[in-house]
């Protein structure tokens, strides 16, 4: 057992947390809610320079090689600083799946373009139905003689609107079984018959519907093998969870933090209002739910850098997430007064973000379902000791 | 016991739900404080005002000589379930005038002052709007440790300071303001006044507060050597803070329309559920269940205050406690409902028919509004101290 965070870990950790403290202050939060493109060119190239977006990409492909703790770590401080940027949409939802499911060929033509030029992907998944189940993948992706036609539409995909390719998950045959015959395509965005809107979403955070209308892909275009697409959508589910769980773990942090330091500043009653234990009460349970979730974050990721992902971690950090961020911006606000609910106060800005990143990869609902079923195929220890109940 | 309405109510509900199938847009869902966020939003409440006023609901339980209709509480009661359920904008007169200011000038006002300033809120006019100052920057659960000063100058009084997060300053009329009149008193609870302010004095700047969705709900409130003659002062000068104490009780006043409120919205999830299918789920009926038995629940406590009043029980703690039910009452159901409708729950707030908005945004509305409901009129916590205080008798923990 070892808690403590390697030297070089620590050394991510506090370039990145510097950098965004620098480069994209609370100011320059809001004022990029205003900016339609919802992040900035300019902070995202000195990231290339600085090997943030290659982070996780092998060596051979202009990347790190970092680890996946690294990874989460790394997210947890673009949660801290709930920085706008498509690194989530390009790194966790594309360039891992590239990394473990592309062909030497397209690994050679994406992944250096993401590590040393910053091209920006996304993944556009989720349809109408919006559950992250195999069923909601309804789009049609037909074979015209060697190419592809994809129809349908996708919703809230995050920076379609500046993406420089995508990875649109297809239906490429119908049957009982709905994981089967779900594929992914690399498309362009640019090509002939994609339409692309902005989504007003509360955080303005980037979200577009993408239509797709006699689109043509090219047989190459395929990540891994036709019909095979859900096993690369589930482990993109998995780690994109856990990975969202970070930068919500990093976020909470924040929140806490900027909402503890007020309750000690704060004066009602002639004494600071941190010293009512009703909020003192508020503040510890926060406390707990804030460690419960960062443990859950990097047990999950460590799993995952030895080779061991957990679905049990992996849901229970992304579950945990959903329900602490949420509280903890909640009640951080209600901590501050009426205060707290303007603009003007940097900890609403963690709440507009909160309902979209409860559905990145999954909601609540569908990670404890998950938990269960994980429980259910388990065999516990007394079972195994004591054989079967008769 | 009886747990039923009498007859007068219920013709009374029939009559307000005709009224709504003839004024309001059809499948209209009510946000609260929305109104004031846009001139459109506005000017749709100030109609419904005058029109409620015409019916005489507008201040139906007020004395007939000052242009109420003698409604008793259960009518009050019915027409507060029913304007709720239906989201009928409008009723509060800038939320001050009909809730607080009228009744508290019944109480303490010069006949002059009556005959100024409650019929244009009977009436539902412009002139009958009005907002409230309390708060400051450093007064706000600690109201008394207000510091804005309304200093006797022959005539009239001098009034300098800060009011902040004032509701429907930048529509109101009239100002119905807090100050300290006597700086000098022992305590803080002492020397403090209620003074009637023109919101078009000279010396009163009004800066808006958006709040943090973007929405200007709020204000703050500067007073510079603003002069009011001393005919606007409320009651006695310097016996403010009982005056005030019976102005905030209208305040908090009553839970029945947060409930009938929280009633249509989960008439509406369920309805919405029924149509997805999601109410197949067990998740899904638990939850909708769940809401279910505490809205009854609240609409139990709430109107069991009303009938403690009827009964001229003295209601003490109830409201508080009522108060702070209905805030987390409000919280769970801005997050149940925003967890069935799932990645919609994402949209901007005041987009009703959009095609990505779910249930006209209502639950965007609530999920980011009800965190200002906790606050406002007192926080949760405020409320809790209050019963602890009051209504158990324990020991002031502050
Ligand atoms: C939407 C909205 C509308 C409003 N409209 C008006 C208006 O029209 N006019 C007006 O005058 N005011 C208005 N207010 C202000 C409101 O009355 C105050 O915000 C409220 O009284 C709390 O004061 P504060 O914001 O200064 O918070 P604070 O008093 O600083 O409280 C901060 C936190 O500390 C907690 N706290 C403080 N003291 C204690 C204690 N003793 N024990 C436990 N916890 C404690 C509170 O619960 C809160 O969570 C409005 C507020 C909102 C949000």
């Amino acid at each position: 057992m070892d808690y403590t965070i390697g030297k070089e870990q620590e050394m991510l950790r506090k370039s990145a947390r510097e950098f965004f403290e620098k480069e994209c202050p609370k100011d320059k939060v809001r004022e990029l809610k205003s900016e339609p493109k919802a992040y900035d060119a300019k902070m995202w190239k000195k990231m290339v320079k600085l090997g943030f977006q290659g982070l996780i990409i092998p060596e051979a492909y202009g990347g790190m090689d970092g680890d996946f703790v690294e990874l989460a770590l790394f997210m947890e401080e673009v949660g801290r600083n709930i920085v706008p940027m498509p690194y989530y949409a390009t790194i966790a939802l594309c360039a891992l799946p590239l990394i473990a499911y592309g062909n030497d060929e397209q690994k050679e033509n994406y992944l250096p373009g993401i590590a040393e030029k910053g091209d920006i992907w996304t993944l556009a998944r989720t349809e109408a139905q919006a559950d992250n189940s195999p069923s909601e993948i309804q789009l049609s992706a037909v074979a015209d003689g060697d190419e592809y036609l994809l129809n349908g539409t996708k919703i809230f995909v995050p920076y379609a609107h500046v993406a420089n390719m995508m990875l649109v998950a297809g239906r490429t045959s119908e049957g009982d079984d709905p994981p089967k015959g779900i594929t992914l395509f690399a498309v362009d965005p640019k090509s002939e018959g994609v339409k692309i809107e902005i989504i007003p979403t509360v955080a303005r955070d980037g979200r577009c519907e993408v239509v797709f209308e006699n689109v043509r892909v090219a047989q190459a275009a395929i990540l891994g093998q036709i019909d095979r697409g859900w096993e690369i959508l589930d482990e993109i589910q998995q780690q994109g969870a856990l990975l969202k769980a970070a930068e919500m773990s990093g976020g909470a942090q924040a929140a806490f933090e900027i909402t503890l330091n007020y309750t000690k500043e704060r004066k009602q009653f002639d004494k600071p209002i941190g010293s009512y234990q009703g909020v003192q009460f508020r503040l510890v349970d926060m406390l707990t739910s804030l460690d419960s979730l960062k443990y859950l974050v990097y047990n999950g990721a460590w799993q995952v850098s030895v080779g061991e992902p957990s679905r049990l971690l992996n849901s229970s950090a992304k579950a945990k997430a959903n329900e602490v961020y949420d509280d903890i911006c909640h009640h951080g606000i209600y901590l501050h007064g009426a205060i707290g609910w303007t603009e003007e106060m940097d900890i609403g800005l963690y709440h507009l973000r909160t309902r979209s990143m409860i559905y990145d990869c999954g909601g609540t609902d569908l990670h404890l379902e998950s938990i269960a079923c994980e429980l259910e195929n388990d065999v516990p220890d007394f079972i195994k000791l004591y054989g079967p109940a008769s | 016991m009886e747990f039923k309405y009498g007859e007068k109510e219920e013709k009374l509900r029939t009559e307000i739900r005709e009224f709504v199938k003839a004024e309001m847009p059809p499948h209209f869902i009510g946000k609260q404080f929305e109104d004031e966020t846009s001139a459109e939003g506005w000017a749709f409440s100030m109609s419904m005002s005058k029109k409620l006023a015409e019916k005489g609901w507008l201040t139906m339980s007020w004395p007939e000589e000052f242009g109420g209709m003698g409604a008793s509480h259960w009518e009050r009661v019915v027409f507060s379930e029913e304007a709720s359920y239906w989201g009928i904008p409008g009723l509060g007169m800038g939320i001050s005038g009909t809730a607080w200011v009228g009744p508290s000038l019944m109480l303490f006002g010069t006949r002059e002052q009556q005959e100024k300033y409650i019929p244009p809120i009977a009436a539902g006019e412009p002139d009958g709007i009005w907002c409230t100052g309390y708060s400051e920057p450093d007064a706000g659960s600690d109201m008394a440790a207000m510091q804005t000063t309304a200093i006797r100058d022959g005539d009239e009084y001098v009034i300098n300071g800060q009011k902040v997060w004032t509701s429907c300053a930048h529509w109101a009329r009239w100002l119905w303001l807090a100050c300290r009149t006597n700086p000098d008193a022992p305590k803080k609870h002492q020397g403090l006044s209620l003074i009637i302010v023109d919101m078009q004095s000279e010396g009163l700047t009004v800066r808006p507060l958006e709040n943090y969705v973007g929405g200007h709900v709020f204000n703050e409130l500067f007073f510079k050597d603003l002069r009011v003659p001393v005919e606007n002062l409320v009651g006695v000068e310097n016996a403010g803070w009982s005056q005030l104490m019976t102005a905030l009780s209208f305040e908090r006043g009553t839970a029945v329309g947060t409930t009938a409120a929280a009633r249509r919205m989960l008439d509406e999830l369920v309805i919405y559920t029924k149509a997805t299918g999601q109410i197949k789920q067990p998740q899904v009926r638990q939850k909708l269940a769940e809401l279910a038995i505490d809205i009854q629940a609240a609409r139990l406590m709430a109107n069991e205050a009303v009938w403690k009043t009827v009964q001229g029980q003295t209601v003490i703690h109830e409201p508080s406690r009522d108060k702070a039910n209905g805030d987390i009452l409000q919280e769970k159901l801005g997050r149940i409902g925003s967890d069935i409708i799932g990645v919609y729950s994402q949209m901007d707030l005041g987009l009703e028919d959009n095609r990505w908005s779910r249930l006209k945004g209502a639950f965007e509305h609530l999920y980011h509004y009800n965190i200002g409901f906790a606050i406002a009129a007192g926080t949760t916590d405020t409320q809790r101290n209050i019963v602890g205080q009051f209504g158990l008798q324990l020991p002031r923990a502050y």
